[in-house]
């Protein structure tokens, strides 16, 4: 791409009249996927979108095109326009109206190595993880990926907002021939941080050396560690945090911000600029990303906002800088930087110690929601699911289904450990956007089994 | 365009061991009208050119957003840059295919893009309208999906072909609450109503309008019904439950490449062992399911698939026997296979081919109508619309969740309960599988967000279903 994001959007934003806003995402990606300890697949993306986003008496309608010529970026423009008006037939829409121009801190997201994408890379990785798991016996499976995203925003009322970065996500399952598997990844704004042999090191300490045993029904005390805990405070994001189902009491929040949902020891924030996340400057209303404490201490303290969201919930409520859509996502703004405080146990062993007989978890898998306003989910554990006994990580568990709600077990856990990592599934449909939890493993009591795979 | 792709894998000749190249053209519209207003209009229109070349037995794949001579030569020179970084790998040979010559179109009376947009929108205002009048309604919404999709393929192997698709489709769907209860109810289906191969005919046969009422009412009368009770019962399934239940426990489980490991980090593997293909007992004698790309109207049809394999009718499971699985050229060969099933599909230009479902589907049975089966059935409960749905990485253990059921007492419906869930193991709660409704009962039913690969890819599948009925299923377990 010659032209600057920036200037790209510039030009297709003097296409449009009237209130308007122009996002451009130029996304640069490399992935290499691998099983058996043999490459699969090796994918290379490079693609511009250009969205073009027209507001009529609080009514939205997008167009968007990879065709990046005048003529199709005056048509993208035209389209926009009609539709919105179109819309506006049957009276005023709830946008409030285009933000002006707020400019957003700096971070440092962007890596110049890894913007690269040079193919050696993965293929180094690759490498690295199969000798790994060679050495302990083991077949290696996984995906290595990066990506390069630059985003532009230009819109009717004056904001010129850009916002680079850089994301790198690796990660190894490495399994036997009876199918006893362990898993384990890592995550950072630069491809350099990913230690491939690391990586696949703890993906073979995660892999059982025996079959499992079978695990009844019931509730039990569970150590989860950071991966499954990031994927439990992903969907909190998605049905506690969300401003706008909130506002329309569809949240799982609803009516009880200001009271005790979780335990004391449970803070949980947005941050976007925090050391380890995958930073981000502005959301996609061009608005700077804001941090914003979620749970504090206990305590539901906020949701987050986009601007229509804000506009609904009333009460002098502002964006947060959490729209995840121009114009605002119809499924309300969402949390993309969630930190959740560390506690005081040095590992997970330690949070295993006085569990007499639990379950250590390393992996979530196909989590789902069961009840949307009990923020209740389902899934079942993978890749590396053991029994404790007597203090000790010991023997594997064949995986098991859970049926819980997240509130609760935010609610019951007893500790965390001190060290906190930044959690991905590394999951990429559509546009790129990658983004993460950073958050300990904790011990929770009561966690719900409800099955057990044979 | 076609010119131009075939130039561009004959300048691989000699580079690689296969080469293909794909161009797609998509242009996609979505209409949501929610709470009283128009919500969003959104519309996509792309292209691209992704090529797909195979060196020591690794695959590189690059795409490029624009579709000139020059950047198709720079993707094909980025694909073998990639291929040949790539560790070696010991690759199975391609199975055979005769070159893919020709264009296919699917089915389309009306073309939905040439509706005015404001037609396009009353028809869902009045449908949304229909969903409110009730406090405890937190949102109602009503959508329409459409999209065309233009594509073209040329292979080494003397591929040359393209294909043009329309799909059409769309639902309503309210959500009640009522304190700290919440209740879902759509039609005809959820997560985004029943698309499928077709012109703007398909919107108005979907009559949305006239079923926003009883949409309403099923909803808000959940909030006060009681809860699913919990334990061992006889299960009828409607079609729609019933398509998502095939998709997740016969479908991806007769993926090939899921079943040779290739996806075991990601979407998973399966229950089905390489060699069980021809003895194991899947389900019941009344379980006969069919891969077809040809089913007229469907969302997994077409002329070839994006390896250039023609669409295909395949028996998987013959009166519970395990026949077949889903294949490409690559799993077809390493299983030892003399031809693909013809399932290698990619989403857009910008991903490459991997093994996805094409059509899935029961056959129907001989249980009559869902009236039939329903008094025929002493006692059980009777669920509809899928809410909620997860399965293992070998698809072994699932849990789905439906926005309602229905008591049945002597075989007539007897009450609603709500959050009603059931749970099982896949080859037990097959050969549970007892009545399958008859022909007339049969119906397709699109899946829009089919999700595997990485980077991920989102599939446009659909099913063939009729209401079944299974015994001793474990309900009630959410």
């Amino acid at each position: 791409m010659v032209e600057e994001p920036l200037e790209l959007a510039e030009r297709a934003l003097s296409y449009a009249d009237g209130d308007a806003q122009v996002t451009v995402t130029h996304e640069r990606s490399l992935s290499s996927r691998f099983a058996r300890s043999a490459p699969t697949q090796a994918t290379s993306v490079d693609d511009t979108v250009v969205e073009i986003l027209c507001l009529r008496d609080g009514h939205t309608a997008s167009a968007s095109t990879n065709r990046l010529d005048d003529d199709s970026l005056r048509a993208a423009a035209r389209q926009a326009d009609a539709v919105a008006r179109a819309s506006a037939r049957a009276g005023r829409g709830d946008h409030p109206g285009l933000p002006g121009p707020v400019e957003a801190a700096p971070h440092a997201g962007w890596d110049e190595r890894t913007a690269r994408l040079d193919p050696s890379e993965p293929a180094d990785a690759l490498r690295a993880a199969f000798a790994t798991a060679a050495d302990a016996g083991l077949e290696a499976f996984g995906l290595w990926t990066a990506g390069a995203v630059r985003t532009a925003i230009a819109t009717s009322a004056g904001v010129r907002a850009t916002d680079d970065a850089t994301d790198a996500f690796m990660k190894v399952v490495c399994r036997d021939d009876a199918g006893r598997s362990g898993y384990a990844a890592g995550t950072a704004h630069a491809s350099a941080e990913i230690d491939a042999v690391a990586i696949a090191g703890n993906a073979v300490r995660h892999a059982p050396r025996e079959d499992g045993i079978a695990l009844g029904p019931g509730e039990y005390p569970v150590v989860l560690s950071a991966d499954a805990v990031a994927i439990l405070l992903e969907f909190a994001g998605m049905l506690a945090f969300n401003g706008l189902a909130h506002a329309e009491r569809r949240g799982a929040l609803s009516g009880r911000l200001g009271t005790q949902v979780a335990a004391a020891s449970i803070t949980l924030r947005d941050v976007p600029s925090f050391p380890c996340t995958l930073p981000r400057a502005y959301d996609a209303e061009a608005v700077p990303k804001r941090a914003v404490t979620l749970i504090r201490n206990g305590v539901a303290d906020a949701v987050v906002h986009d601007l229509r969201s804000a506009a609904q919930a009333g009460g002098g409520a502002r964006t947060t800088g959490h729209a995840v859509e121009a114009g605002g996502s119809p499924y309300g703004p969402q949390p993309t930087n969630l930190v959740l405080d560390g506690g005081s146990a040095d590992d997970e062993a330690a949070l295993a110690a006085p569990i007499e007989r639990g379950i250590y978890v390393t992996r979530l898998w196909y989590v789902n929601v069961v009840h949307e306003r009990q923020a209740l989910l389902t899934g079942m554990t993978r890749d590396g699911t053991f029994l404790i006994e007597d203090g000790r990580i010991g023997p594997p568990v064949r995986d098991v289904r859970f049926t819980d709600s997240v509130l609760r077990i935010l609610e019951a856990t007893e500790e965390l450990t001190a060290g906190r990592r930044l959690a991905s599934e590394g999951e990429f449909y559509g546009r790129r956007f990658a983004n993460g939890v950073v958050c300990p493993a904790l011990r929770a009591h009561g966690f719900r089994v409800t099955g057990a795979t044979q | 365009m076609l010119d131009l792709l075939v130039d561009l894998v004959d300048r691989a000749q000699g580079h690689c061991a296969y080469a293909e190249a794909r161009h797609v053209s998509t242009d996609d519209e979505h209409l949501l009208v929610r709470n009283g207003q128009v919500e969003r209009v959104d519309s996509l229109s792309g292209e691209g050119i992704g090529v797909r070349v195979r060196v020591g037995g690794a695959w590189g794949f690059a795409a490029s957003a624009r579709a000139t001579r020059e950047d198709g030569e720079r993707a094909l020179a980025k694909a073998l840059e990639i291929a040949r970084a790539m560790p070696a790998a010991a690759g199975h040979v391609l199975t055979p295919v005769p070159p893919a010559l020709g264009h296919w179109s699917g089915p389309c009376e009306i073309d939905p893009f040439a509706i005015p947009l404001e037609r396009r929108l009353d028809l869902l205002v009045e449908a949304e309208a229909g969903l409110r009048g009730d406090a405890r309604i937190a949102q109602s919404t009503a959508e329409c999906s459409l999209r065309r999709q233009a594509s073209a393929f040329a292979s080494t192997e003397g591929a040359a072909c393209t294909q043009l698709r329309t799909e059409t489709g769309g639902g309503i769907q309210v959500v009640a609450v009522d304190g700290d209860e919440l209740q879902v109810r759509s039609y005809p289906s959820a997560h985004g109503g029943n698309v499928g191969l077709g012109g703007w005919e398909r919107m108005v046969a979907l009559d949305l309008a006239r079923n926003a009422g009883a949409v309403r009412d099923e909803a808000l009368a959940l909030l006060s019904a009681p809860p699913c009770p919990a334990g061992r019962r006889t299960l009828v399934l409607g079609s729609e439950q019933l398509s998502l239940q095939v998709h997740e426990s016969i479908g991806h489980a007769l993926e090939l490449d899921r079943v040779l490991l290739g996806e075991a980090s990601y979407a998973g593997t399966s229950w089905v062992a390489p060699g069980d293909v021809g003895s194991l007992r899947y389900g019941s004698e009344q379980l006969t399911v069919v891969a077809d790309a040809t089913l007229r109207g469907a969302l997994g049809s077409f002329g070839w698939d994006d390896e250039g394999v023609a669409a295909a009718r395949t028996t998987l499971i013959s009166d519970g026997r395990l026949l077949a699985t889903l294949s490409d050229r690559q799993s077809a060969a390493a299983q030892g296979l003399p031809a693909s099933a013809g399932c290698a599909r990619a989403d857009g230009f910008a991903r490459q081919p991997i093994v996805r479902m094409t059509n899935v589907s029961i056959a129907p049975g001989s249980a009559g109508t869902l009236a039939d089966l329903i008094a025929d059935t002493d006692d059980g409960l009777y669920l509809e619309t899928n809410r909620s749905w997860s399965i293992d990485d070998r698809r072994l253990h699932f849990q789905f969740g439906t926005e309602v059921a229905h008591v049945i007492r002597g075989g007539e419906l007897a009450g609603l309960v709500r959050n009603p869930s059931y749970a099982g193991i896949t080859p037990s709660f097959w050969r549970s599988l007892d009545a399958v409704c008859s022909e007339p009962a049969w119906d397709v039913h699109g899946v829009l967000n089919c999700g595997k690969g990485e980077p991920g890819q989102l599939m446009r599948v659909s099913h063939g279903t009729a209401p079944a009925r299974f015994r001793d299923v474990e309900v009630g377990v959410a």
